[in-house]
């Protein structure tokens, strides 16, 4: 974890950082919203090939896939209007949280979708195998960024003492 | 697979390019390392894990053994219809209808495969569960004649038929995709395996019948939905249906045009907030009463070939009928027992006769459980166009139905159906001056009106139903035809004669001759004693209904009981031992209807034993025309003159 403390060159980083997560959420969410106007026209369509009792397992992979994506999207525009107003400190660890999550915002919906392509009775398709990994790279990129949270708040409660002693 | 796997690979790739480029930003050193290793392990590990993923395929057209289930020429099966019509496939999935057929899965299989060994007319099966499969080891005959070789085999239960009151399994006969039934059946309310003859109203046998293939030739045509048996010669069975159980199509017809036409969101909404009925798909509920019926008729009623060629075909493709088509262009209805006045020759009546004879009362009343359209049809409230099977059953429970599924999936009847107001939807007014037309109490079991004019005249199912001709009590077909009248099957303890007065003097019924023993004796004790194996079952079952009991009570019933608990048919015994324990006799007597013999006459004595030597418990308990003296004595001589004159003509009611 050296790479993750904090080095001056980090000072301007915070902005770009939020901004791209602002945009990759942005355009995440209309990305995973039109899956669900997809879904929605399978549904208006009554099309058998997603609605029928032999197809229930992928019926359920879509939505999961199309709700985890949104649910997604929206925070990675959390995590952006984050590092935008929090700042610098423990902007390292945010720093590697970011492509964590933008890797999970991918993986866990993109692997429920794909394993709902290809079923076998009650089980879904292998793509089902990327969500564990993608739900661990979302752990992590949650775990760093609350750390990171934390002592931003921390060390603002600190420079708060700091100035009341020297009153 | 390739793609499959290359799909996976390439978004798991994508997913990572922020932490590689994350991972690039790190000086070198260990931690960019570990991460290149990670990332380089993870992938490994993936593709890895995507070619070896399990992918099992059940492809139903590569089973070579039994039937398989392929809908085709416009059939759908039920799994496409539940998106758009959940609560019908709910109440649908609930109902025995769907269960009739399944495949013998541990979801399917009722029966107890940890029983070990089950025996059926001296034959020993063993039963054994390994996993989710289910298994028997029986004796296997090879070759015919002196070289015929019999050995002990295993062989894997394939499919069920039924899941409410027995269940029947098959196996693989290895001709093809033939079954063959067990020859053990499993009562689902006792819990416990009976030889498949038990079941029926059957003469005694020694072996079980050979039904090699009887599912493929008989059971499919009502046990699946578009049944083509597809027995295309001697060793070539292709038996296949568009789906196993009696589901939506069925009574609906082929939904494929249904599924095409409504695909169109716009389409649906113009049906949903119009009147007009929805022209691709039959709605049984908007058909004319008889057509509604022959829906039913289809299985629960009586139909035949007209000719060789129509069998033949009906030997390849099942029944010639589709929902909302009259039957009658399909098969011929069978109405017993039509005579000269229908233009028959007397050949043709005799060949008549003797093919629906079991299945008819002498007059032309059926008297089979699962024919109730044979009763239908000779009601006139059905001829005047006013009732179908639709007015009182639903094969959907209502969503306002406050009963639970299983209670309603019973019988399937309309909720309020199972009382009187079946009949006074229609016959309102009697409701005013119930008591004028029944000359019974308003609350009592006699001014019920399925008890008068619905009796239990019909056999199945190792028990009593109710006629599905609606008609009046009348002695005088009693004495024609043997049925019970209603009047007697309550008043246990009363004879022909007293029925015979009260129905001329209420309602001016003439009144038929009646023989000495009719006019003195009481109807039931000379069904139980004298009748045949049908009237016998009967009587047997209603000495055990409540509201007889009610009215007639119970002791005198036990010489009765005891006699038919050594009666020569399963079913009857099993009927008599049945009435025993609904009257709470069961401490009395330990009886099994299908054990040894000298175990059941033991039981039989020692519940006459036991009877015997308790005093009458009141006054009027007993009476002459039930034989039985006040004090508890029996006419033993009368009663071995009417058991001596016994009609032991055979009888065979298999529903």
């Amino acid at each position: 974890m050296a790479g993750m403390h904090e080095t001056s060159a980090d000072a301007s980083a915070p902005l770009s950082l939020g901004r791209r997560h602002l945009r990759f959420g942005w355009w995440a969410l209309l990305a995973f919203l039109s899956v669900g106007a997809a879904l929605e026209g399978l549904h208006g369509f009554k099309v058998g090939w997603y609605l029928d009792v032999s197809n229930e397992t992928r019926r359920l992979l879509f939505t999961l896939g199309h709700a985890h994506g949104v649910l997604l999207s929206l925070v990675n525009v959390v995590f952006g209007l984050t590092v935008l107003s929090v700042g610098a400190p423990g902007f390292s660890a945010r720093r590697f949280a970011s492509p964590c999550l933008m890797a999970a915002t991918l993986m866990l919906p993109g692997g429920f979708l794909l394993g709902g392509i290809v079923i076998y009775d009650g089980d879904p398709g292998p793509g089902v195998l990327i969500v564990p990994l993608g739900a661990l790279l979302l752990f992590i990129a949650v775990l760093f960024t609350a750390r990171s949270v934390g002592a931003r708040a921390l060390s603002g409660a600190a420079r708060g003492n700091g100035n009341a002693s020297r009153e | 697979m390739a793609l499959e796997a290359l799909l996976v690979l390439g978004l798991f790739a994508a997913s990572l390019l922020p932490l590689v480029a994350w991972l690039r930003r790190q000086p070198p050193g260990s931690a960019r390392l570990a991460g290149v290793l990670v990332w380089l392990g993870a992938a490994g590990g993936l593709a890895w894990a995507v070619f070896a993923y399990p992918r099992p395929v059940h492809d139903e057209s590569l089973v070579e053994n039994r039937p398989i289930e392929v809908p085709s020429d416009g059939y759908v099966s039920s799994k496409t219809c539940r998106s758009c019509h959940p609560h019908n496939y709910a109440t649908w999935f609930g109902s025995y209808h769907r269960s009739m057929t399944q495949l013998a899965t541990p979801e399917a299989v009722l029966g107890d495969f940890e029983a070990g060994d089950v025996w059926a007319h001296g034959e020993r099966l063993a039963l054994e569960r390994r996993g989710d499969e289910f298994w028997v080891e029986r004796e296997v005959s090879d070759g015919e004649g002196a070289a015929e070789v019999s050995a002990r085999e295993w062989q894997q239960i394939l499919m069920t038929t039924g899941s409410h009151h027995y269940q029947v399994y098959w196996v693989a006969n290895g001709n093809t995709r033939e079954l063959d039934p067990l020859p053990v059946v499993y009562r689902i309310p006792e819990g416990r395996w009976v030889p498949r003859s038990a079941v029926f109203l059957a003469p005694p046998v020694d072996t079980a019948r050979d039904e090699s293939g009887r599912w493929n030739n008989t059971c499919v045509h009502c046990h699946a939905t578009q049944a083509q048996p597809r027995l295309l010669g001697p060793d070539e069975i292709d038996t296949r249906v568009g789906e196993f159980g009696i589901a939506c199509e069925s009574c609906h017809g082929p939904g494929a045009d249904h599924v095409r036409a409504n695909a169109d969101p716009m389409r649906r909404y113009r049906q949903h907030f119009g009147d007009d009925p929805d022209p691709t798909i039959v709605n049984p509920a908007e058909l004319p009463v008889e057509l509604a019926s022959h829906l039913c008729a289809r299985c629960h009623g009586i139909t035949e070939p007209r000719s060789l060629e129509e069998w033949q075909q009906t030997q390849l493709a099942g029944f010639a009928f589709e929902p909302g088509k009259n039957l009658s262009e399909a098969r011929e209805i069978v109405e017993c027992c039509a005579g000269e006045e229908a233009g028959l020759s007397p050949a043709e009546i005799e060949r008549n006769l003797e093919r629906e004879a079991p299945y008819f009362w002498p007059d032309g009343m059926v008297r089979i459980r699962g024919r109730e359209f044979q009763g239908l049809l000779r009601t006139p409230c059905y001829t005047a166009g006013a009732m179908s099977c639709l007015s009182c059953h639903s094969m959907h429970q209502s969503a306002d139905d406050p009963r639970p599924l299983k209670e309603w999936a019973n019988d399937q009847l309309k909720p309020g159906m199972s009382g009187d107001q079946a009949c006074l939807q229609c016959h309102a007014s009697y409701a005013e001056a119930i008591e004028e037309h029944t000359h019974h109490s308003a609350t009592s079991s006699g001014s019920r009106c399925y008890n008068c004019h619905m009796p239990y005249t019909v056999f199945g199912l190792l028990k009593a139903n109710r006629s599905h001709q609606v008609d009046n009590p009348d002695v005088a077909k009693t004495v024609e035809t043997g049925r019970p009248n209603a009047c007697n099957q309550c008043h246990l303890k009363e004879t022909l004669a007293w029925a015979s007065d009260f129905l001329s003097e209420w309602y001016g019924t003439p009144p038929p001759p009646l023989g000495a023993d009719e006019k003195k004796i009481a109807a039931s004790v000379l069904w139980a004693l004298q009748g045949d194996a049908s009237q016998r079952a009967l009587a047997a079952w209603t000495m055990g209904w409540a509201p007889a009991l009610e009215v007639s009570g119970s002791e005198w019933t036990v010489p009765y009981l005891a006699e038919l608990l050594l009666d020569p048919y399963d079913a009857v015994r099993f009927i008599a031992y049945q009435s025993l324990q609904d009257q709470g006799r069961v401490e009395e007597v330990a009886y099994d209807y299908v054990g040894p013999q000298p175990q059941r006459v033991e039981a039989a004595q020692r519940l006459l034993e036991t009877w015997a030597a308790k005093p009458p418990s009141g006054p009027d308990v007993f009476g002459d025309e039930v034989l039985i003296d006040q004090r508890g004595s029996v006419d033993w001589e009368s009663y071995e003159r009417l058991t001596q004159d016994r009609d032991m003509r055979p009888v065979y009611l298999a529903e």
